[in-house]
């Protein structure tokens, strides 16, 4: 079992540190026999993590998009099958191909540019709630000086292979990010680790040679891990912040200070509710049942759930156990994933 | 190292036949920049007169001056137990240790020439570098201030002294510091002390200004690389901090800062060997220091060593109950050991000492983290 258990971190860390420079295994060779899983991939959000600027949903169905920011203003328009973004100051202006489109875009989507071999965050981001540009988060309260870095926030190649490592397949090779091999979104091997060995071996009906380790049989403590290392785990926030509304987004962090988390109960693990295979957020109505596998009379009452039963209702628990919060300046409302008795009033919990 | 050859010749008069040939011998070759031969020569005449303290004195100098710095502390030491308090070899093995970034060790033989030598202005300024650099600000603030007078005006006292009261949050004394330096025209220290001034108050993009200015005047000034790094590190340039580091062991391999943020980039890196070589320097010029032993307990955590992680983390909690980064990584340890109460309670813990921390912050309120629930229907 202990075995077992190194194994399994020792995966984690195999899949943190990615860096297979083989080509990523499509999903249909996957869905040759894990077709359940497979099917709905594509068109997850998952999947959908990561397009090139020309290939953007969002930047094809705007042909231009403005925005001012004092003394510059801001452009993105659609020429030729690609989207241009343009800073001006007065008479002066820049020009750069929108490289990638980071984000499915239910939220918004911000974007990367480069201009002398150099990577820059876009100042200004795509916000689907207002359908327009307005200040990527962060870039508010920056006061820029000259045209490049209006453009947006200058971006070392560590940061850079970071996001890549979260919104895209087999991208980078420790801090460099791999284009050549790289796939936009998150695919099969971005969470199950290399697939070539395994499909060779099944190929040759030597499947148990080459066996994935089963992602399924994490406990709720493993499963945040892995998810935390681009949804941020309870570590890294509690370190290194962000304390207050901000860190919202952060789930693994919120669920984990929730009172019922429980790091071996695999009933509050992240794939409790969430298929990652499929389509995120479902209707309020889905998780009820979700939350009844402690909270209700026949629960098995084992780990942490001394499981109350709610007195207001058996429906909807989301809407009320878990409030939604808007960042400021993210024109997104997120749910609180610290799940709680959330009184009127009362403080946001860090 | 202060060479001392000239003083021991003259003890050679006492010693006759084929020992005081050979040590005849081996002062000339050091004389004459033929150090191996020097060093053969001392060690020759020490098998036969192991006793003698000026030969194995001069065979530290010897060795020091080719950079066996390690093999010269020995030498020095064995010279010192059979002459104790000789104050030319103790200088020289301060300076040794010094060298070696055993800046505890140095700092304590300085201590004791500081106190038979008051006006010996070198030692003072070595023993007030080697309190800076290992971070005993109010050691050095205790030795300088009374030292800092208006009467008494030296640049090199008002630069250590200014540096270490900013470090110690002492800004309005460390300012005035600064000013005097400031009135003398523009100078690398003037800016290093200003940046970091602007760092204790968290503007990094100004100290980034002054830190490029005084590298810009001066790239060799002693930690002024270190200082740019860590503003470069902390507005997110982490490729141009890890450039910074390099330029200041160039400079200083001993420094401690430089290996410290070379040693967490190295881990963020996940190239643990690299990353344990320089927290180890940082350690060894720093003995005990929980920042770097707090980055080689995530090392064995990531690693693996969770057992290991686990006695490291609960050490440094011992020693700093407040250390909030090494509750984090101890809640994560104790949850791989399934430890769950452990893991449960430390995780309290953080988010207590998270609270306590936000409460401090300026305007805080009494529900500072995002005000009333706004509840969507």
């Amino acid at each position: 079992m202990k075995r077992a258990r190194r194994a399994l971190f020792a995966f984690i860390a195999l899949v943190f540190a990615s860096g297979a420079a083989a080509e990523v295994t499509p999903v249909a060779v996957c869905a040759g026999c894990h077709r359940e899983q497979s099917q709905g991939q594509p068109d997850s959000n998952m999947a959908k993590a990561l397009s090139s600027g020309a290939d953007s949903s969002i930047l094809k169905q705007h042909a231009r998009l403005t925005f001012n920011a004092g003394r510059f203003s801001y452009e993105i328009v659609r020429v030729g099958g690609r989207s241009l973004y343009t800073v001006r100051e007065g008479e002066e202006k820049l020009t750069v191909p929108v490289a990638w489109a980071f984000g499915l875009g239910s939220a918004g989507q911000t974007f990367l540019l480069t201009l002398n071999g150099k990577w820059y965050e876009s100042r200004v981001s795509y916000y689907k709630a207002i359908d327009d540009l307005d200040y990527t988060l962060g870039a508010r309260g920056l006061a820029p000086h000259t045209l490049t870095e209006a453009l947006g926030r200058e971006t070392g190649n560590p940061e850079v292979a970071q996001c890549f490592g979260c919104h895209s397949t087999n991208s980078v090779q420790g801090i460099v990010v791999d284009f050549e091999h790289m796939t936009p979104g998150i695919l099969c091997e971005s969470c199950h680790g290399p697939a070539a060995k395994h499909v060779a071996a099944i190929k040759t009906g030597d499947a148990k040679t080459a066996e994935l380790p089963r992602l399924g049989k994490l406990s709720a403590e493993e499963m945040f891990e892995f998810c935390g290392r681009c949804h941020r785990t309870w570590a890294t926030i509690a370190s290194q912040g962000p304390l207050g509304v901000e860190n919202v987004r952060f789930q693994p962090y919120r669920l984990t200070n929730a009172k019922c988390y429980d790091a071996y109960d695999q009933r509050i693990s992240c794939v409790a509710c969430h298929d990652p295979h499929s389509h995120g957020q479902q209707p309020s109505a889905f998780y009820d049942s979700k939350c009844a596998r402690c909270h209700s009379a026949g629960a098995n009452a084992s780990g942490n759930a001394k499981a109350q039963l709610c007195p207001v209702s058996e429906k909807d628990c989301v809407s009320c156990h878990m409030p939604r919060y808007e960042i400021p300046g993210a024109h997104h409302m997120f749910t609180d994933h610290q799940i709680r008795i959330a009184r009127a009033g009362s403080p946001y919990p860090n | 190292m202060l060479p001392l050859i000239s003083f021991f010749a003259a003890c050679l008069l006492g010693w006759s036949g084929q020992s005081e040939d050979i040590l005849k011998r081996a002062i000339e070759a050091h004389q004459s920049g033929d150090i191996a031969g020097a060093i053969a020569g001392y060690r020759e005449f020490l098998k036969l007169q192991p006793g003698n303290p000026e030969a194995r004195s001069n065979l530290g100098a010897a060795l020091a001056s080719q950079g066996q710095y390690e093999d010269a502390i020995v030498e020095y030491e064995k010279a010192l137990k059979i002459a104790p308090g000789n104050p030319g070899v103790s200088l020289n093995l301060a300076l040794a240790y010094y060298k070696t970034g055993n800046l505890g060790k140095a700092a304590v033989v300085f201590e004791d020439l500081h106190a038979k030598q008051p006006g010996n202005n070198q030692v003072l300024l070595l023993l007030a570098d080697c309190l800076l650099q290992s971070g005993e600000y109010q050691k050095l603030i205790a030795l300088l201030t009374p030292l800092n007078t208006d009467a008494g005006h030296d640049l090199a006292i008002d630069y250590l002294l200014g540096s270490a009261l900013i470090r110690d949050k002492q800004l309005e004394r460390g300012q005035r510091l600064l000013d005097k330096i400031l009135r003398n025209g523009e100078s690398p220290e003037g800016h290093l002390m200003m940046g970091t001034a602007k760092i204790s108050v968290g503007d990094y993009p100004g100290a980034m200004e002054d830190f490029r200015r005084a590298v810009e005047l001066n790239p060799k000034l002693p930690s002024a690389n270190a200082w740019y790094g860590q503003a470069q590190m902390a507005t997110g340039d982490t490729g141009a901090a890890a450039k910074s580091f390099l330029a200041e062991l160039q400079n200083n391999p001993n420094d401690y800062d430089a290996n410290l943020n070379l040693g967490v980039l190295a881990r963020r890196d996940q190239d643990y060997d690299q990353a344990t070589r320089y927290l180890n320097r940082a350690q060894h010029v720093r003995p005990g220091d929980l920042r770097a032993r707090y980055q080689m307990a995530t090392i064995e955590l990531a690693r693996g060593k969770v057992e290991d992680a686990r006695r490291s983390l609960e050490g440094i909690i011992q020693e700093s109950p407040n250390f909030t980064e090494a509750h984090v990584s101890l809640a994560t340890v104790y949850y791989r050991l399934k430890r769950k109460q452990d893991g449960d309670r430390e995780r309290a813990l953080v988010l207590k000492l998270n609270a306590e921390e936000q409460a401090k912050q300026p305007g805080a309120q009494p529900a500072p983290n995002g005000g009333p629930e706004k509840k969507i229907p």
